[in-house]
C-alpha cells in the first residue's frame, strides 16, 4: 500500500516538476534569446508549461473522464455517498475547461505577435532585436 | 429593471464582429454604429447606476448557475462608477475619432472593431466576479491594445506593440499562475468565494499569489519595472488611442490590483506595498517626463506617474485615502485624453511629434492650446480646476494617516510636474512658431469632443460636490467586504 502511495507521489511531482521546468525553458527563449521568431517561440513553450501545470492540478492518477454516463451507474443504487465515491475518482473538469480558453488565447497572441514580425522584418529587413532599436528598449 | 448588466460585454462585442457585415450594407455605418452602441451603454449603465445607489448591488448570474460555480457579473456603486466613466470616455473618444485623419474605410472598420473590443475587454474586467474570467477579458482588452498599438503601419509602430505583447503576455502568464496556485489551494474562482475563503490559504501561497497578480496585473497599471511599453505604445499609436489607453485600459488595470488587494486576500503589508510601487512609480515616472523632447511620450511618462499616485492613495488605506484615489482616478481619466486629444493635433502634421514644434501654436489653434493648457493647469493640481481638488483630498488623507514622507513627495514631485508641463505651454503661448510646421484645424466632432472634456474639468473644479457623494458612495462599497461577499454569495 504504502508502495503505490508513493508511486503516485512521484509521478504527481514528475508532471510538475516537468510543467516548471517547460516554463523555466520557454522563460529562457522568451527574455534571452535575440531573434524575434526565437523569442515568440518561447512565448508558446511557456504558455504551453502553464497549461500542463494547470491541467496537472486536476489531475488524478488513474481517474476517470468526469462524466456520470449510464454504464458507470448501471449496478449501483443511486445514494449520495455512491455518487459521491463515483466524484472521488473523477479528474477535476475545470482545468480542463480553463486550458482549453488559455490554449485559444495563447493561439490569438502568437498570431498577433507572428504578424508583428512579419511587419518588423518588412521594415527593418532584420529580425536580430538589437538591430531594431528606434524606439528606447 | 433597464436591463442587464451582461449587456454591456455582449452588445460591444457583437457590435464589433457585425461592423464588417453592416459595411457591405453601408459603409457610414462603420463610423456611425459603434458611436449609437457606446452611446446606448452609456445611458444604460447611468440609469444601472442610479438603480444601484438605491437598492444595492445588482448580481448578474450567467447561465443561471449560481456564484460559487457561476460567472457572475456584480454590478456595484464603486464597478458601476468605473463601468460609466469608461463608456463615457469610449463615447468621447468615438466622436474625437470619427473623422479623425479622414482615413478609408478598411483601416476605419478595423480601428472601431478594435476599439470596440477595447472597450468590452476594460468593461467586463471590472464588471466580472470571477478570476479566470478576468483573465480572458485582460487578454481580450490587450490583445486588441496590441494591434490598435501597431495600427499606422509608417511609423515604428510595430516594434512598440511587439514590445508590448512581449511584455503583455510574460504577465499574463503570471497571473495564470496566480489563478492556477488559487484554485489548487481553494477550489474556487469566483471572487467572492475566494475572499471568504482566503484565510484557509497558507499565508506564503496567499503572498505568492498577490504578487504574481501585481506583476500580471501592474503591465495594464503601469506600475514602476513594467511600464516599459507604455511610452513607446502611447507615442507610436493613434491619438485617441493614446487617450484609450490612459483613460480605460489603465483604468482596468488599476481596478484588478486593487480589487485583489482590497477584496480577495488580507495580507499583511500589501498596503504598504502599494504605497511604495507607487512612489517608487510616481518618482521615476516624473524624473523621466522631464527629460522628454517628445510630446506624447511626456504625456506617458506622467500618465504612469499619475497611476503611481493613484496607488498611493489606495495604500493609504483609510476610507479617505480611497476616496481620494477614486477622485484621482476619475480626474485623470478625465484630464489625460483632454491633453492627449488636444496635443494629437497641435502635432497632427509634424513627423517628429516634439515638443520643440508646439512652438507658436497659440496663435494659429486659439481653442486647442488653450484646452492643451487647461489639462495641463488642471493635471498639475492648480486650484479652481479639477486635479486641485483631487490632490487636496489625497494630501489631507495622507496627513490624516501620519504618512509626513508621502506629503513631502508628492508635493515634491508636483513641482516637478509644474515645470515641464509649463514648458510646453509656455511654448505654445510665448514661442515663435518653427517654420515648417502646419498646424491643423481640428474637425468640429474634435472640438467637441474636447470641449466636453474641458467643461466637465472646469465644472467638476467650480462644483466638485457634483461628483463627490458618487465617489464617497464608491469607496464604501469598495472598502466593506464582508457586503460584496454576502451580496454575490446569497444571490440566486
Amino acid at each position: 500500500m504504502e508502495q503505490t502511495n508513493f508511486d503516485i507521489s512521484i509521478v504527481e511531482y514528475g508532471f510538475f516538476v516537468s510543467a516548471i521546468l517547460v516554463i523555466l525553458v520557454g522563460l529562457y527563449g522568451a527574455l534571452v534569446k535575440k531573434s524575434l521568431i526565437k523569442i515568440v517561440i518561447g512565448l508558446s513553450i511557456l504558455e504551453s508549461g502553464v497549461n500542463l501545470l494547470l491541467i496537472t492540478i486536476g489531475y488524478i492518477q488513474g481517474g476517470t473522464a468526469p462524466v456520470f454516463s449510464p454504464q458507470l451507474l448501471k449496478d449501483m443504487p443511486l445514494t449520495l455517498e455512491n455518487i459521491r465515491n463515483l466524484g472521488n475518482g473523477m479528474v477535476d473538469p475545470v482545468p480542463q475547461a480553463l486550458v482549453l480558453t488559455a490554449i485559444v488565447i495563447g493561439f490569438g497572441v502568437t498570431a498577433v505577435a507572428l504578424s508583428l514580425v512579419i511587419r518588423l522584418y518588412r521594415h527593418h529587413h532584420t529580425l536580430v532585436i538589437d538591430e531594431i532599436k528606434n524606439l528606447k528598449w | 429593471m433597464v436591463g442587464s448588466p451582461i449587456l454591456f460585454v455582449a452588445v460591444p462585442l457583437l457590435a464589433a464582429f457585425l461592423i464588417p457585415l453592416l459595411g457591405f450594407i453601408w459603409k457610414e455605418l462603420v463610423r456611425i454604429v459603434p458611436g449609437i452602441v457606446l452611446l446606448y451603454l452609456l445611458i444604460l449603465s447611468v440609469s444601472l447606476y442610479s438603480q444601484v445607489l438605491q437598492e444595492g448591488t445588482i448580481v448578474e448570474q450567467i447561465g443561471g448557475w449560481a456564484p460559487p460555480w457561476g460567472i457572475n457579473l456584480v454590478f456595484s456603486p464603486f464597478t458601476g462608477l468605473l463601468t460609466t466613466l469608461m463608456l463615457f470616455l469610449a463615447f468621447i473618444i468615438w466622436m474625437y475619432s470619427y473623422r479623425f485623419k479622414n482615413v478609408d474605410f478598411e483601416p476605419s472598420k478595423k480601428y472601431f472593431i478594435l476599439l470596440l473590443m477595447l472597450v468590452t475587454g476594460s468593461i467586463g474586467i471590472v464588471l466580472t466576479g470571477d478570476i479566470f474570467n478576468q483573465f480572458v477579458f485582460i487578454e481580450i482588452m490587450s490583445i486588441s491594445g496590441y494591434a490598435l498599438t501597431a495600427f499606422y503601419t509608417g511609423r515604428d509602430s510595430a516594434e512598440a506593440s511587439f514590445k508590448y505583447l512581449l511584455m503583455g503576455s510574460l504577465s499574463s502568464m503570471f497571473l495564470l499562475l496566480a489563478i492556477i496556485l488559487i484554485y489548487s489551494q481553494l477550489g474556487t474562482l469566483n471572487m467572492a468565494d475566494i475572499a471568504s475563503k482566503a484565510h484557509l490559504m497558507r499565508p506564503e501561497f496567499r503572498v505568492l499569489a498577490l504578487v504574481f497578480f501585481i506583476v500580471g496585473m501592474g503591465i495594464e497599471a503601469e506600475i514602476f519595472p513594467l511600464n516599459g511599453w507604455a511610452p513607446d505604445a502611447y507615442s507610436q499609436a493613434p491619438g485617441p488611442i493614446g487617450a484609450a489607453f490612459s483613460g480605460i485600459v489603465v483604468k482596468a488595470g488599476i481596478y484588478s490590483i486593487i480589487r485583489v488587494t482590497f477584496t480577495l486576500f488580507d495580507v499583511e503589508g500589501s498596503m504598504q506595498f502599494l504605497v511604495l510601487m507607487g512612489m517608487i512609480t510616481l518618482v521615476v515616472a516624473e524624473m523621466a517626463a522631464i527629460k522628454q523632447n517628445k510630446i506624447k511620450r511626456m504625456l506617458a511618462y506622467s500618465s504612469i506617474g499619475q497611476m503611481g499616485l493613484v496607488l498611493v492613495a489606495f495604500g493609504i488605506g483609510t476610507e479617505e485615502g480611497v476616496f481620494a484615489a477614486l477622485f484621482l482616478m476619475v480626474n485623470h481619466a478625465l484630464i489625460k485624453p483632454l491633453l492627449f486629444l488636444s496635443g494629437s493635433y497641435l502635432v497632427f502634421n509634424s513627423t517628429e511629434k516634439s515638443i520643440r514644434e508646439l512652438s507658436g501654436l497659440g496663435k494659429y489653434l486659439p481653442l486647442t492650446s488653450f484646452l492643451f493648457a487647461l489639462g495641463a493647469i488642471a493635471i498639475v493640481g492648480m486650484p479652481p480646476l479639477s486635479g486641485f481638488w483631487a490632490k487636496w483630498s489625497m494630501l489631507s488623507a495622507a496627513a490624516n494617516s501620519d504618512m509626513i514622507l508621502v506629503i513631502g513627495l508628492v508635493l515634491m514631485v508636483s513641482i516637478v510636474e509644474i515645470v515641464y508641463y509649463f514648458r510646453v505651454v509656455n511654448r505654445i503661448y510665448f514661442f515663435k512658431k518653427e517654420e515648417d510646421v502646419e498646424p491643423k484645424k481640428p474637425t468640429l466632432n474634435a472640438m467637441v469632443s474636447m470641449i466636453v472634456l474641458g467643461v466637465l474639468i472646469v465644472a467638476i473644479g467650480f462644483y466638485p460636490d457634483l461628483i463627490t457623494s458618487y465617489l464617497h458612495e464608491a469607496s464604501e462599497s469598495l472598502m466593506d467586504k464582508g457586503k460584496y461577499i454576502q451580496d454575490v454569495l446569497s444571490a440566486g
